[in-house]
């Protein structure tokens, strides 16, 4: 698997939902265009929510990971 | 852009119903689509400053805080004119991006590409 090289982590924990959607454009608010932002989130439903939403706002899923800090998403924000 | 009307008809009386509707304005919101929360009939009381920082339903976040998230994620609320006179509620106490309008609004952002989810 490639390494990947994050710009940027948030751990949005157990968050869900609405809750999870504003953390994810909270988070991505926070980062340049073009770079990447490792997104953990444990929350059941991300797995389906966080590419529903990359979908909707047009930035990158580049990849999901489990690992020892629970699920890592590795968005690219739009732009560049 | 897409639209999405979150029409909230509960406040105290079903707090889990208004909890739940605000969620989903959230994650609406937050994901790049157009959105309003319409509240209508008992609903009305959520739009007086102070009136929901008494609500949080088991397994959410409190009511006020995703009151918040959502008007700073750009979200507006919209309040239905008839019901919040019924109810002699205040125009001086409406927090911010909040809006008293008539059925034509409403009306307009439906048939204008704008679909709708009630709780």
């Amino acid at each position: 698997m490639e390494t990947l090289h994050p710009d940027s982590l948030y751990d949005a924990a157990d968050l869900g939902c609405g809750d999870l959607a504003i953390a994810l454009m909270k988070a991505v608010r926070l980062v340049e265009a073009g770079q990447l932002l490792e997104f953990r989130a444990n929350d059941p439903g991300a797995v389906v929510d966080i590419p529903a939403w990359c979908s909707m706002t047009g930035n990158i899923l580049i990849a999901g990971q489990t690992g020892a800090n629970g699920n890592s998403y590795f968005i690219r924000k739009k732009g560049n | 852009m897409a639209k999405l009307l979150v029409s909230i008809t509960n406040a105290k009386n079903d707090s889990d119903r208004a909890t739940v509707g605000f969620v989903v304005a959230n994650a609406s919101v937050a994901s790049g689509v157009e959105t309003v929360v319409f509240l209508s009939t008992e609903g009305v009381r959520i739009a007086q400053k102070g009136y929901a920082d008494s609500i949080h339903e088991e397994g959410f976040a409190p009511l006020k805080e995703l009151m918040d998230n959502f008007i700073g994620a750009g979200g507006t609320i919209w309040v239905c004119s008839p019901c919040f006179k019924k109810r002699g509620l205040d125009e001086n106490k409406l927090p911010a991006n909040t809006v008293i309008v008539g059925g034509a609004k409403v009306v307009e952002f439906l048939t204008t590409g704008g679909t709708s989810i009630t709780y």
